[in-house]
């Protein structure tokens, strides 16, 4: 039964005509990776697993005989993925389980699980037409009407995380309307005397005599092709006509008749989605972009707001789409400042500090960490990663760099109030080595802080997963929390000895020596990212400690050094979270395909940030999608 | 400036959008007034949540004899309405299985559905429609609002544990399987949905005269694009569709209110309100940020929109699962950290303390619908107000006696004045239970339900 359903999706992978060498090698990757599994896998979860994970017994809802039959489905990739993380971590067969796996075969069935990726078909995925967000939309109007982008501001917050974006209420619905009643109200003259932009938008009034409809239908076109950022459809021109055609009828005059043709433009699902140019052709399943569709996704990606001259140019021109124009393209946005909106979308949500303004402190513990102080935690990291984007550095400089930025709030948590002093945010030069990069920034720090002390579990776990890119199993349900320790027994303990009471319990100890060490290392910064040489308790804080592979450190600058030596791991991290981000959507099966090709071409230009993004953005999957 | 906004009837009857009476309104009894027939005010269902349940012993009843004389300390401020109050001891929560963790996520989106996200599909919104939203779909047309979702924190939180999409930490309402349903948190966005109200000087009116038809012709053009799209597109458009004819719809039920306030001008009397009805309450919108001034304000636009009769269904989300704190109690420890309490006296008075202050805002909330006169009894008569939390106990994740409080009599469909303490069923048996005592037929059972909870009804 196995074997068939594979068959059948390889079949279906496969055009039928003569194959490319890239196709051939996908077919014998395909073919060993189903070899592998049946050889090894496939024993290994009948004899380790399927007692407690298989059709009779289904422990927390996972069946691995079920996974098996059809082990390359995106429902089976998560399961495979909870395996691999507990088989690697040891946390699976449990210690009481009667039959424990030689540590050979535990490896050889992790590396085999890489495998499961080979049996994706080529698919770059779906790219559903999306809303603007509510940053989009403002910056939007601003650039077409040079409106403040602020109009948008009473619309809803969104979380855009993989690909989520709110339901489009009626609320919000209605809230485009009455946006779009104020830009209209903002812009256009109440008489007789047009502005300047109004003159731009409608043009010159139709001389007496003429056919007012006609001149209304030019105008109808330039402000859909600037508004949808396509060249619109003869039916769209011919609804906005229709528009204009209410209001004569109603007896509105010719400015008031292109204002409610603006105005329907304004809440139409062409202005307020990215839409595709063209119909797809028929029959295809999977097709590429077309090169308006390209530019908008490019720019609200790197810029947050529309395509601008430049890029309609070519995207009018139909050369967008040919990779060594698009990365002369993408080298263009990132240089000009609006591509800040790459941390204020992307960066701050990979490094957490977007809800820093919000995030709760113990302000009698810590008066420091006033709104000023946040939006300087913020800003650090913002201009840190803006510099190593426009300076197209090395990812590793996240890790290990000799700068940061800083003002004179900011200044004090690195006791260098009396050099840097002010406001404005400076780059300032690092002589301390335990600093200079993102773990041992203060914002990080914080963040993964609890409001009134550190955390080394939320750290270790935030080094491990945001830098890292490791998959860390959750925490098995019922742990009592440190605070539920018993509190005569760990008056005297330091936060690491209360921290490390976790291990003497085997079910948390083979994650938490894992986790625990990063977060010991960093033990020096306090909740939020001073440095300190004792704890809470007076005690000394000990930051030694040691990494799977025997790796020692005793300070966070020797561990920085270890996690900066780990390239490889970071640019593929920060390469698929990149890549999740540009697609808005979660990574699946031949994802990963893809992203093993863009490390190669990374790797080889020194994994420098400008290389990671201009690959990422003319890879597969973001100039193609699957529409069936 | 002044920050309150008095909706006065007269303001009401001006056509400003409350107290919308759309054409349908008219067979359906509630208008009859003027024709000299008895009056049956339309039933009213409303949620509001918490997260991360009660201390059960200082929540519970400590007999059902005692529930109206010594109430425990959790429902002293709801002592003046307690005989329109029922608690029900036994309804238990969905089973989490085969998720493991991400509690508070499945407390929240749970709790409407009765229904787990789809596993296999847990990084998108999978789940079902919620309770609120059935009820929205059958009565929702009856007025100029379908349902109102009202939320005290920004659905925001970035959360995924166990790979649940993160619009699961946020949201309760679901208009479909796939659809969340966003909350407002702007007491004047609020306001300004309800009544095409604003407290800006000087704001014109929200729509212009030709919108309604400007709509039609650009849903007539978003069909014509939906035509071209692929299927996966075509659902997203879909939503846009909903939302847009939602606002269209709206917008007539202006236009009708308006020619109604020309016929009263014209000595017509049309109102579909009673001489005997209080007249709509006032809504001030608090200066500060503290969160009681705050929920309230948000209590009173549910009220009055009860009482205006422009929704019939409310939720409001009180507090979300994540980061928040009470600094107005005294202490910032967060909620959820407190409720891990182990049993330490100093973390269950917090939790303890936690509970009645949002158990305050809603009996804030009740004792306002019970002080209004609405045809022959009060407006509580005709509602049913629910008041409840994802888990029993936030310290081990309880969900075997899930907390809630109803209040109101549901237009005489649940028997009051009484906590039952031995109750056999769950939160889908519960939800199915209001929904049939709102008058709302159900095709199929709501999420595990597989029973009406009869004893709380008054047959």
């Amino acid at each position: 039964m196995a074997m068939t359903l594979w068959s059948l999706a390889s079949t279906l992978g496969m055009p039928c005509r003569a194959q490319t060498a890239d196709e051939k090698e996908a077919a014998a990757l395909m073919a060993d990776a189903k070899k592998s599994f049946s050889d090894g896998v496939t024993p290994f979860v009948k004899t380790y697993c399927a007692e407690c994970h298989g059709s009779k017994k289904r422990k927390s809802g996972l069946n691995y005989l079920d996974a098996l039959k059809n082990p390359s489905d995106p429902s089976t990739s998560r399961k495979w993925k909870q395996a691999l993380a507990n088989v690697k971590a040891h946390d699976m067969p449990p210690d009481d389980a009667d039959n424990q796996p030689t540590e050979e075969e535990r490896q050889k069935f992790l590396d085999l699980i890489g495998k499961i990726k080979f049996f994706s078909p080529k698919d770059p995925g779906p790219f559903v037409i999306r809303r603007l967000t509510k940053v989009e939309y403002g910056n939007t109007l601003h650039d077409l009407f040079g409106v403040d982008p602020s109009i948008a501001n009473e619309l809803p917050d969104e979380v855009s995380g993989e690909g989520y974006l709110n339901t489009l209420s009626p609320l919000q619905s209605e809230q485009y309307l009455g946006i779009a009643n104020e830009v209209l109200d903002r812009v256009l003259a109440p008489k007789d005397a047009p502005s300047e932009l109004q003159k731009r938008l409608f043009g010159a009034t139709p001389a007496a005599g003429s056919d007012p409809r006609l001149t209304a239908r030019n105008v109808a076109q330039s402000l859909a092709r600037s508004t949808y950022r396509r060249p619109p459809t003869e039916t769209e021109i011919q609804v906005l006509l229709k528009v204009f055609d209410l209001a004569v009828k109603n007896k509105l005059a010719y400015p008031a008749a292109l204002r409610l043709m603006l105005k329907a433009i304004l809440v139409s699902p062409q202005f307020l989605f990215i839409t595709p140019a063209k119909e797809p052709e028929a029959g295809k399943a999977i097709v590429p972009l077309d090169d308006h569709q390209l530019a908008s996704r490019l720019s609200y990606l790197l810029w947050a707001t529309m395509p601008d001259a430049e890029l309609s140019a070519l995207a009018d021109s139909g050369k967008l789409h040919e990779p060594a124009a698009l990365k002369v393209q993408v080298k263009r946005l990132l240089s000009d400042s609006r591509s800040r909106a790459l941390f204020d979308g992307f960066g701050a949500q990979w490094l957490g500090l977007g809800d820093i303004q919000d995030k709760v402190f113990d302000t009698a513990k810590f008066p420091q960490m006033t709104r000023e102080m946040r939006s300087a935690m913020y800003d650090e990291a913002r201009l840190f990663f803006d510099s190593i984007v426009r300076e197209n550095r090395s990812v590793v400089s996240f890790v290990d760099s000799d700068y940061t930025f800083l003002n004179g709030t900011l200044a004090s948590l690195y006791g260098l109030e009396k050099t840097v002093t002010g406001p404005d945010m400076r780059k300032v030069k690092l002589k301390d080595t335990n600093r200079g990069g993102i773990l041992g920034m203060p914002g990080i720090l914080a963040t993964t802080s609890f409001p009134n002390r550190t955390s080394a579990v939320k750290r270790g776990v935030w080094v491990l997963e945001q830098v890292l890119g490791d998959h860390v199993p959750p925490a098995p349900p019922n742990v009592p929390a440190l605070e539920k320790q018993d509190q005569k027994k760990v008056a005297n303990l330091t936060l690491r000895q209360r921290t490390e009471l976790h291990r003497t319990n085997a079910v948390c100890a083979n994650c938490h020596k894992i986790l625990d060490p990063i977060g010991f290392g960093l033990e020096n910064f306090d909740a939020i990212g001073r440095w300190r040489d004792q704890d809470d308790t007076g005690g000394a804080i000990d930051a030694a400690g040691e990494l799977p592979g025997g790796k020692h450190f005793s300070t966070p600058k020797e561990l920085k050094v270890i996690i900066a030596g780990r390239k490889t791991d970071l640019a593929r991290n920060l390469t698929e979270k990149f890549l999740a981000y540009a697609l808005c959507r979660q990574l699946e099966g031949y994802d990963e395909i893809v992203v093993d090709h863009l490390m190669e071409s990374i790797a080889k230009d020194g994994y420098k940030m400008q290389t990671l993004i201009a690959e990422i953005l003319t890879s597969y999957p973001f100039l193609n999608h699957r529409i069936q | 400036m002044s920050n309150n906004i008095l909706i006065d009837r007269r303001t009401c009857l001006r056509g400003l959008g409350a107290s919308l009476a759309l054409p349908l309104l008219e067979t359906m009894g509630w208008a009859d007034a003027i024709k000299g027939k008895a009056v049956k005010p339309p039933v009213r269902l409303g949620f509001m949540y918490m997260p991360h349940g009660v201390i059960m012993d200082q929540f519970w009843p400590a007999t059902p004899e005692s529930f109206l004389s010594a109430p425990p300390a959790a429902l002293e401020a709801l002592r003046p309405v307690l005989n329109q109050c029922l608690l029900v001891k036994g309804i238990s929560g969905t089973p989490i299985a085969p998720f493991n963790g991400a509690p508070h996520a499945l407390e929240l989106s749970t709790w409407l559905t009765a229904q787990l996200p789809d596993a296999d599909t847990r990084n998108r919104i999978n789940i079902a429609i919620s309770a609120d939203q059935i009820m929205a779909n059958y009565v929702g047309g009856l007025t100029s609002l379908p349902s109102l979702e009202l939320a005290t924190m920004p659905q925001t939180h970035k959360e995924n544990q166990e790979g649940l999409n993160e619009g699961y930490y946020s949201h309760c309402s679901f208009r479909s399987a796939t659809q969340a349903v966003p909350a407002e948190t702007n007491p004047r966005s609020v306001l300004n949905r309800l009544f095409g109200k604003s407290d800006k000087p000087g704001n014109t009116a929200q729509t212009g005269p030709l919108d309604r038809q400007m709509l039609d012709l650009v849903i007539d053009g978003a069909k014509d694009l939906r035509r071209k799209l692929p299927q996966n597109d075509q659902h997203k458009l879909d939503e846009y569709l909903d939302s847009v004819r939602a606002v269209e719809r709206r917008i007539s039920a202006i236009e009708y209110r308006q020619k109604e306030a020309a016929l009263e001008k014209a000595g017509v009397s049309t109102s579909k309100r009673n001489a005997s009805d209080s007249p709509p309450i006032e809504i001030k919108i608090p200066i500060g940020d503290k969160r009681s001034e705050y929920m309230q304000v948000m209590c009173d636009l549910n009220v009055l929109a009860f009482q205006t009769d422009t929704t019939r269904v409310s939720t409001y989300i009180g507090s979300t699962p994540n980061g928040v704190s009470y600094p107005e109690l005294g202490f910032k420890d967060e909620h959820h950290s407190q409720t891990h309490h182990n049993n330490r006296p100093e973390q269950v008075a917090k939790v303890a303390a936690i509970t009645k202050f949002n158990i305050d805002q809603f009996a804030y909330m009740v004792k306002k619908m019970a002080s209004l006169r609405e045809g022959e009894g009060t407006l509580l008569d005709n509602c049913i107000m629910m008041w409840g939390s994802g888990l029993e106990d936030g310290n081990k994740h309880g969900r075997e006696n899930l907390p809630f409080i109803i209040a109101g009599k549901g237009g005489g469909s649940i028997n009051t004045g009484r906590f039952i303490d031995s109750v056999k069923g769950n939160q889908g048996d519960l939800l199915t239970t209001l929904l049939a005592c709102s008058g709302v037929p159900l095709d199929r059972p709501i999420g595990i339900a597989t029973k009406q909870i009869t004893e709380m009804m008054k047959i």
